[in-house]
């Protein structure tokens, strides 16, 4: 047994980790993943907030808020809605730190390209903010993406290249900046407000009513059915086959895929959040299919605490705290869960499971769709509440997961168990005779 | 004084790591600061350390982290699983502590 695990250990190295090392260390992957987390999530979070306490899950009390209800929605519509935006400057802060160049400008100058590119050229006191809301949010991801990498792919361009505007060296460093940064500034917003003029020059029709083409309901008529092909069961399938494939080999898969799939699963969760009924969004893996971590791996920590070996009793104490916080690298590193080709299938398998049965119970309608996003850390049963807006349904679907988890992940667990017990007897007996050599428990 | 940089996807994990190595450091009576930060945030940070580390679960990172801050002259390892795993701060100090050039070791004494 042990002989089999250590060679396919060597053949995952050989075979399966650089292909997806080098899709996870992609630069701009990892700038649109970092947009995301670090600038737009807490603006997300706070607004979804607004969202419950304006949408109440019980009568009486959406009685008593509906005639607050447009003003509660506000600071929702103005935080929430407005995620595009502050993912543009997200995107070009975070790609520029990447490529160690000066991050604020090109952030700052990537959100004024974005607002151009979403308004219609057309006397603007004349336009609704209402019509272009949904743009600026949900529906204009996709540009805000574009447009970040763009602005600071050319500002960097022109930083090293000889069309950028020079100062004697005694020109303080600041003032420098600025004027090297004026060229491409003025370029790229002609460059945006033409197109988007050119564009805007056509109509559309947006749910039954003529109006003025912009970049973004263009390129939604090109995302949309994107959009609809991500939120299917196959693609759920793919993508936590993809997170768990990645963890398996040791490599953070929720952060890689979220890379990819984010832009798809804020469409969808932004769709909800007006009424829509999408199911595979970001609350559908971190909070219904991660239970405990990564692998939904709670009922192995449980299992651990008791356990005949004493490498699983220190790893289960050490990973009791960190799992009722959803995180758990105590358990993907110390049992190991990566590189073992035993609990590997588990591993997998547990996830595809949970994901196989919640992807129907949302469709059926036996639980409400997830419409608020919180922080992974959440616990388990107060996440499933919150994130469906609070259906209780939520919750149970959780531990009905859990249970589902301890089923499959038990046999699994003894077989493991039972040569960790027989290495650390073999350990502890070749001690008692006094062998020389020094002995380590082996790690799959 | 050691100023040691802990590269990580978001943090989370390793602060617990960072805990027990501050207690480790209390314990053998060095100076130690840790940061963890992700993978866009550390690039500004690496002249500011002694040490780089790579927490295991971005190994995939581990050739451009390595080829950063050798070029900036830091030394720079991946943290073993297992001690990740179960947060044991002191077997990383040690690994810290291996990792670091003699002068330094002597100057962090002297402040």
């Amino acid at each position: 047994m042990s002989g089999i695990i250590e060679r396919s250990s060597d053949w995952f190295e050989r075979y399966l980790v650089p292909p997806l090392s080098t899709l996870a260390s992609n630069i701009y992957l990892q700038a649109v993943r970092d947009a995301f987390i670090i600038f737009t999530l807490p603006l997300i979070i706070a607004g979804s907030l607004f969202l419950i306490v304006a949408n109440p899950p019980f009568p009486f009390l959406a009685d008593l808020v509906s005639p607050y209800q447009y003003a509660i929605l506000v600071p929702f519509q103005l935080s929430f809605g407005l995620m595009a935006l502050f993912l543009a400057f997200g995107v070009a802060y975070s790609l520029a730190q990447y490529r160690r160049t000066e991050p604020v400008q090109p952030g700052v100058l990537a959100m004024v390209l974005f607002l151009v590119a979403s308004v219609p050229v057309t006397d603007l006191t004349t336009l609704r903010i209402g019509d272009i809301l949904p743009y600026l949010g949900g529906q204009g991801l996709l540009v805000a993406i574009l447009i970040g990498i763009m602005t600071t792919e050319v500002m960097r361009w022109f930083r090293g290249s000889r069309f950028t505007i020079r100062l004697p060296k005694s020109v303080p460093k600041n003032v420098t900046r600025a004027f090297e940064a004026l060229i491409p500034t003025f370029l790229l917003l002609l460059l945006v407000w033409g197109l988007e003029w050119f564009v805007s020059s056509h109509t559309a029709s947006v749910d039954g009513k003529d109006v003025q083409l912009t970049l973004p309901i263009l390129l939604m008529q090109v995302f949309k059915p994107l959009v609809a092909v991500q939120d299917s069961y196959p693609a759920a399938l793919a993508e936590i086959v993809l997170m768990m494939l990645l963890w398996s080999v040791g490599i953070h898969g929720m952060n890689i895929v979220t890379a990819i799939a984010a832009p798809f699963w804020f469409t969808t969760l932004a769709s909800n959040a007006t009424g829509g009924h999408g199911i595979v969004t970001e609350p559908f893996f971190h909070i219904f299919a991660h239970l405990g971590g990564s692998g939904a791996t709670w009922p192995l920590v449980i299992y651990m605490l008791r356990s005949r070996s004493a490498q699983l009793r220190t790893v289960g104490k050490i990973a009791l705290g960190p799992a009722i916080f959803n995180i758990n690298e105590p358990v993907t590193f110390g049992v190991p869960m990566a590189l073992n080709p035993l609990m590997m299938i588990p591993f997998v398998l547990v996830p595809v499971t949970i994901v196989t049965i919640n992807y129907f119970v949302f469709a059926v309608g036996l639980v409400h769709v997830p419409i608020v996003i919180q922080p992974f850390t959440v616990p388990l049963g107060i996440s499933g509440f919150v994130a469906t807006g609070g259906d209780i349904k939520g919750s149970l679907l959780q531990f009905f997961d859990l249970a589902v988890s301890a089923l499959i992940y038990y046999p699994f667990f003894r077989a493991w168990e039972r040569i960790l017990v027989a290495r650390e007897e073999d350990a502890s007996q070749r001690e008692a005779v006094e062998v020389p050599t020094p002995v380590k428990v082996e790690l799959g | 004084m050691i100023r040691v940089l802990i590269v990580c996807s978001w943090g989370m994990s390793t602060s617990l790591l960072v805990d027990s190595m501050l207690a480790a450091a209390q314990e053998y009576q060095y100076e130690l600061i840790v940061e963890a930060l992700s993978a866009g945030e550390y690039l500004e940070k690496v002249e500011a350390c002694d040490v780089v580390l790579i927490a295991p679960q971005i190994r995939h990172l581990r050739k451009s982290i390595e080829k950063l801050a050798s070029s900036v002259g830091k030394p720079v390892a991946m943290i073993e699983p297992f001690h990740y795993a179960t947060m044991n701060g002191r077997a990383v100090l040690e690994q810290v502590l291996r990792l670091l050039p003699r002068n330094t070791q002597e100057g962090k004494t002297a402040t």
